[in-house]
């Protein structure tokens, strides 16, 4: 109860050093380009770190079986997503996929 | 519209208004997303105040859907902190584009303000002029911030009436939101790159690294690579993980 207290007031003290320090400076000159570019990729880098192995690694081993419910609903996720399909749409397709699949399995 | 002058005099309500109303279209899925965190939370243990106190404390969606499965595991404090950390980092580019229509306006005000920088609000002033007008700013952040909090509160009323919701592959539904908010923001053919080899290199850090270390280690690794050694592209803009 406590430590998830603290999990979060660490978690806002850190979200807070991303937004206060450049608004406060009142920056007026824009960041370097290669920092830029930096803080633009740091999203497409963390995002696959954290979703890929919640998908295919299962108890500290590779899960690349095709049956891995995750496999496929992070499959069906990824496409629709990239077509356009709404956020929640997409990831409501997919989490039912993963149901079903392993109601069946 | 006002002008800088305007906006650093004094209260503009029409801006703040254009802002509010420019943002409705937003209010709803920024609600169900806030309802779909706090049902998640809820179901992952935490306690609706403690998803509720994240979301109004921490106030940033997709490093919130980071943590929970992270607190959930009982991973390292240290590690899902640094983590949030990585995740929001995009919000020093908002607040940079942001800072210069807020001259005029005191500290003590600023400092308030900027824990309401969120992408959607950023999107709207953007879109609307360039530089941003401040008002139209705190109008839609009044909208969105109301929007996700709210959604979040009616999200923990409900996630408390699933039970076993792996059995709805509802644990899949953290993993599912990354993905989907990787898929609309690959772009350009290095966004591949950055992605996949942050990916390849994240899951051989998970099969050696105890307490999801690699999260964050994959991540900086590779997006520092990719911004030292890919060509400059011309985006002046945060892409950001939509909220």
């Amino acid at each position: 109860m406590s430590r998830v207290w603290l999990v979060i007031g660490g978690m806002a003290v850190a979200t807070y050093l991303t937004r206060a320090p450049m608004f406060l400076a009142l920056a007026r000159r824009p960041l370097p380009p290669r920092v830029r570019l930096w803080l633009r990729l740091v999203p497409l880098a963390v995002l696959p770190a954290l979703a890929v192995p919640l998908v295919l690694v299962r108890d500290g081993r590779l899960a690349l079986g095709l049956a891995n419910p995750a496999l496929w609903g992070a499959a069906v996720v990824f496409v629709l997503a990239a077509r356009g399909v709404n956020l929640l749409a997409s990831v409501a397709v997919a989490v039912a996929v993963v149901a079903l699949l392993r109601a069946l399995g | 519209m006002t002008g800088p002058a305007a906006a650093s005099s004094g209260p503009s309500g029409g801006a703040l208004r254009d802002g509010l109303v420019a943002s409705l279209a937003l209010v709803p899925s920024v609600f169900v997303y806030g309802s779909v965190f706090g049902g998640l939370a809820v179901q992952a243990g935490l306690t609706p105040a403690q998803a509720l106190g994240m979301s109004v404390l921490v106030f940033a969606g997709a490093s919130q859907f980071v943590a929970v499965p992270m607190i959930a595991a009982s991973a390292p404090p240290l590690a899902i902190i640094l983590t949030t950390y990585v995740v929001n980092m995009r919000h020093y580019l908002m607040a940079a584009t942001l800072a210069p229509s807020f001259r005029g306006f005191r500290r003590r005000w600023l400092a308030l303000i900027a824990h309401v920088i969120n992408d959607e609000s950023f999107a709207v002033a953007v879109a609307r002029s360039r530089p941003p007008d401040a008002w139209v700013y705190l109008g839609s952040a009044a909208a969105i911030s109301g929007a996700f909090v709210a959604g979040v509160a009616v999200g923990t009323a409900l996630g408390g009436l699933v039970e076993r919701p792996e059995r709805y592959g509802l644990d899949f539904a953290f993993p599912a939101v990354f993905l989907a908010l990787v898929a609309v923001q690959l772009r350009r053919r290095t966004d591949w790159l950055v992605a996949i080899g942050a990916a390849v290199l994240a899951v051989a850090l998970a099969l050696v690294l105890p307490g999801n270390w690699h999260i964050v280690v994959a991540g900086l690794t590779v997006s520092a690579l990719g911004a030292l050694l890919l060509p400059l592209d011309d985006t002046t803009e945060p892409t950001g993980t939509r909220r």
